[in-house]
């Protein structure tokens, strides 16, 4: 099963999650990836937990659910306390908002402090734009996928009102990704 | 019926099914005197039925399309047909069970949607196919098989409803008004949108029987004797008023 | 019959689209211009998307007041010339019941797609489960067949959408796609071809719309409003639809004929496919979802050499009972995972010889792999 990569994006209903999950498995078959997607759907995806999942594979995917997570990006506390065990131990990677996530010292498995809510707060005085800012700094770190099929994306999936918005956050995500491998 | 009208009946069929002193043939001839005045094309009109004694008036002896249904659904397929083909002249002859009772959803509805829909309701009161058990139309106090005692229920005016729901041709007249009948189902080929006729057709079999009307003349007279039009109300006590059915267009 | 080859109304590509959408996509491709639907969970986006693309294509949609109107209609529909559809879950599916044995009866070519949810009753709305599959070939009363597709990509959810309407036309009979939740959700990349080869129902003027020369023949099906005068009926009816209710005769060689000219017409209609079998002592028989987690299980097994197969049914109903045998007979074991409490398994041993185990799992969830896999170990 080599060439696949499993991705979990996890956080709070309201947070932007499926969006966000959308718009990397699109930008994956933009690349000409074989995809497999799903989400958290009905009450789960407005309430507290919500997670989106996105299979990357060069051939098609076989079980098209998430195994083991070889990425995880974790907005909330509970998300990351859900979830964090579940990533690949040596390999893995873990991304989680600074400041709003505390997490474990135990875990075999790199981490990655992404201040994205913080960020989306001062620098684009929008709250709502941290699963974008997410979205950059995966793929400045992981190259998943590049960076003109996520711009495509958002340019297929997203409202023309939230466009500027978007393309913007993902900007300043992939720079706090540049900042992270430098 | 007269040979004029043999044109208008699907070769092969000889004979109609109904009881002796059943109005629903009479109004089977009636609706086809109204097309035949129009000189409505039959290709271009298809027939909708439900289940029960009334869905037999078109099917099979129009010689347009007829599609008999499901009980109680007959306007559900009838909207499919009509949404589909706009040139088609959707017409729905169905019993009070089926429009009002198990279908009553669908028919308030449809008056809702307005849809150009032609709609007949011969209305005996009864289920008359299943042997005479209490319909929502059915008179309160009126025996049937399953209420010996008398309905204990008032019974739907059925063009109140649909008219209430948006229907936007309403009428109701009887068999026994069969010039003023053919007028409206007239109108109502001609009208755009959700029209509507209730039709009160007698049941000897059924209905008269369990009610002191067995003879099939008699609920004719009693149905001639009760149908009044709106303006002849007037001066009438509460208690003369009370026993009439009040017939006309309501809303045209 | 008649085929031929179209151009797709959408643009040829790859697009990472739901299995609800790219099942709408392949009505649209397939020629489905009619559609009316009520909204339940796990099937409504793909009733969204068809009130989108019918608009876009010059079809009619309408939501009904509820399922058994939205069947009803979408049968009026087809008889006015429409490739009609409706979609729907569970207990959309037990309403539509009694509408599809009339589609059955009347010989009215149609597709409900079941989205299928954890049941019984409303259940667990949001869920996955596999509890349909019965009741697709049994829900309404009396001796009838239907058609019945299982999808397990976003990719099938199109090609078999497309297939259930070539179906339907070619055969005249109501054809389903038994998806699940799982798969209507899943957003996979998927291949939208440039043409596609679909069948229109046949039409001859004058010919009777309700009977054929042959046992298992499938007649003419003209439209209203053509002149051909139909008279379609539920009750018995002969080759041009006059009530045949007292006539013995008229009554067995009609249920015989829609049943006939479905069976006899099994070796084109069911479609399976196998994985790794030549050798295989032991066989999964899998379909819908769980055929993914079938597949994984099956290679990741035979990495530690495992002599392990399957036979996935693409086709339920009718069911493929030859592939089924032929299975049987070559190997030892047959375990049947599916989201229900064994309703494949029980037609499986109907057929086969050798041990049939069945995997049952009722939680709302998907059969994960480590559980698929337990099971085989202690089997
Ligand atoms: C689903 C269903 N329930 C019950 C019946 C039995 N049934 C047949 S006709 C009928 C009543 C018909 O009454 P109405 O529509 O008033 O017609 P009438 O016979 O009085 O003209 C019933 C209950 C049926 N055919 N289908
Ligand atoms: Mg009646």
């Amino acid at each position: 099963m080599t060439g696949i990569k499993q991705v979990r994006l996890s956080g709070f209903g309201g947070q932007g999650v499926v969006l966000a999950g959308l718009l990397l498995g699109q930008a994956g078959v933009f690349d000409g990836k074989y995809i497999s997607g799903s989400n958290s759907y009905g009450a789960q995806a407005r309430g507290s937990g919500c997670k989106s999942e996105v299979i990357f594979s060069d051939g098609p995917v076989d079980f098209p659910h998430l195994t083991t997570a070889d990425i995880l990006v974790a907005m909330s506390q509970g998300a990351y306390d859900l979830y964090c065990q579940d990533v690949k131990k040596e390999s893995g990677l873990i991304l989680y908002d600074q400041g709003f996530v505390t997490p474990r010292e135990d875990l075999r498995v790199k981490h990655l402090a992404i201040p994205a809510t913080d960020v989306s707060i001062k620098r684009l005085k929008n709250k709502q734009a941290a699963n974008i800012v997410f979205l950059g700094a995966l793929i400045e770190v992981t190259h998943i996928v590049s960076p003109k099929a996520i711009r495509k994306a958002i340019l297929v999936h997203v409202g023309e009102r939230f466009q500027s918005l978007n393309l913007k956050a993902l900007r300043v995500g992939m720079e706090l990704g540049r900042k992270m491998d430098g | 019926m007269t040979r004029a009208l043999e044109k208008y009946i699907r070769p092969g069929v000889k004979s109609t099914p109904f009881c002796p002193g059943c109005g629903h043939g009479i109004l089977m001839g009636l609706i086809l005197r109204a097309i035949d005045d129009l000189k409505m094309e039959m290709k271009k009109m298809l027939f909708v039925s439900g289940i029960g004694c009334a869905a037999w008036i078109p099917s099979p002896h129009y010689n347009g399309d007829t599609l008999h249904t499901l009980h109680g659904r007959a306007i559900a397929f009838a909207t499919g047909a009509k949404l589909y083909n706009p040139d088609l002249c959707v017409m729905v002859v169905s019993g009070d069970g089926d429009l009002s009772s198990i279908g009553g959803n669908h028919l308030i509805h449809a008056a809702r949607r307005n849809i150009d829909l032609k709609v007949i309701c011969a209305n005996n009161m009864i289920y008359g196919m299943t042997g005479g058990q209490v319909a929502s139309t059915t008179p309160k106090g009126s025996r049937t098989s399953t209420t010996g005692e008398g309905n204990p229920y008032r019974p739907f005016d059925l063009c109140k409803l649909v008219e209430g729901a948006g229907a936007t041709y309403v009428a109701r007249f009887s068999v026994t008004q069969p010039i003023l009948l053919i007028q409206s189902i007239k109108k109502a080929i001609l009208h755009k949108g959700f029209s509507f006729i209730d039709v009160l057709s007698p049941c000897p079999t059924q209905y008269g029987r369990r009610n002191r009307l067995d003879r099939p003349d008699e609920m004719m007279k009693d149905l001639i004797r009760r149908c009044i039009l709106e303006e002849e109300i007037e001066g009438l006590t509460e208690e003369e008023r009370a026993e009439k059915i009040i017939t006309g267009e309501f809303l045209s | 019959m008649p085929s031929k080859w179209v151009k797709t109304p959408f643009p040829k590509g790859r697009y990472y689209f739901s299995g609800n959408e790219a099942a709408a996509e392949g009505a649209i491709a397939a020629g489905c211009r009619f559609y009316a639907g009520y909204p339940i969970t796990p099937s409504s986006e793909l009733m969204e998307r068809m009130a989108v693309r019918l608009q876009e294509v010059g079809g009619v949609f309408i939501q009904m007041e509820d399922e058994i109107a939205s069947i009803s209609a979408v049968i009026g529909a087809s008889w006015a010339g429409a490739k009609a559809m409706t979609a729907t879950s569970g207990p959309g599916f037990s309403l539509m019941q009694e509408s599809i044995g009339y589609a059955a009866f009347t010989e009215t070519p149609c597709v409900i797609i079941d989205v299928q949810r954890a049941g019984p009753c409303t259940g667990q709305a949001t869920k996955v489960g596999s509890g349909d599959i019965m009741q697709a070939k049994w829900g309404s009363h009396g001796d009838y067949q239907v058609i019945a597709l299982s999808p397990w990509s976003s990719q099938e959810m199109y090609d078999l959408t497309l297939r259930a309407f070539n179906l339907s036309e070619t055969y005249r009979v109501p054809t389903m796609v038994m998806a699940d939740e799982a798969i209507g959700h899943l957003r996979e990349t998927i291949q939208i071809p440039s043409r596609v080869e679909i069948f229109d129902r046949m039409k001859r003027k004058g010919r009777a719309p309700f009977d054929s020369e042959e046992e298992d023949g499938v007649p003419p099906m003209p439209s209203f409003g053509e002149g051909e005068r139909l008279a379609v009926t539920g009750s018995t009816h002969d080759g041009f639809g006059f009530r045949k209710t007292d006539d013995p005769q008229v009554h067995a060689r009609l249920v015989s004929r829609i049943n006939k000219k479905i069976l006899n017409h099994r070796r084109t209609i069911i479609e399976t496919e196998d994985y790794l079998i030549e050798d295989a002592e032991i066989a999964l028989i899998t379909y819908g979802f769980t055929a993914r987690t079938s597949l994984y299980v099956v290679k990741r097994l035979r990495k530690e050499d495992w002599k392990i197969g399957m036979l996935r049914l693409k086709t339920l109903w009718p069911f493929p009972d030859e592939a089924v045998a032929q299975l049987g007979k070559r190997v030892r074991k047959i375990l049947v995972p599916e989201m229900n409490l064994g309703q494949v398994a029980g037609e499986v041993r109907k057929y086969v010889p050798c041990d049939v185990h069945s995997l049952t799992q009722t939680n709302g969830e998907v059969i994960r792999p480590d559980v698929l896999i337990e099971t085989l170990r202690r089997m």
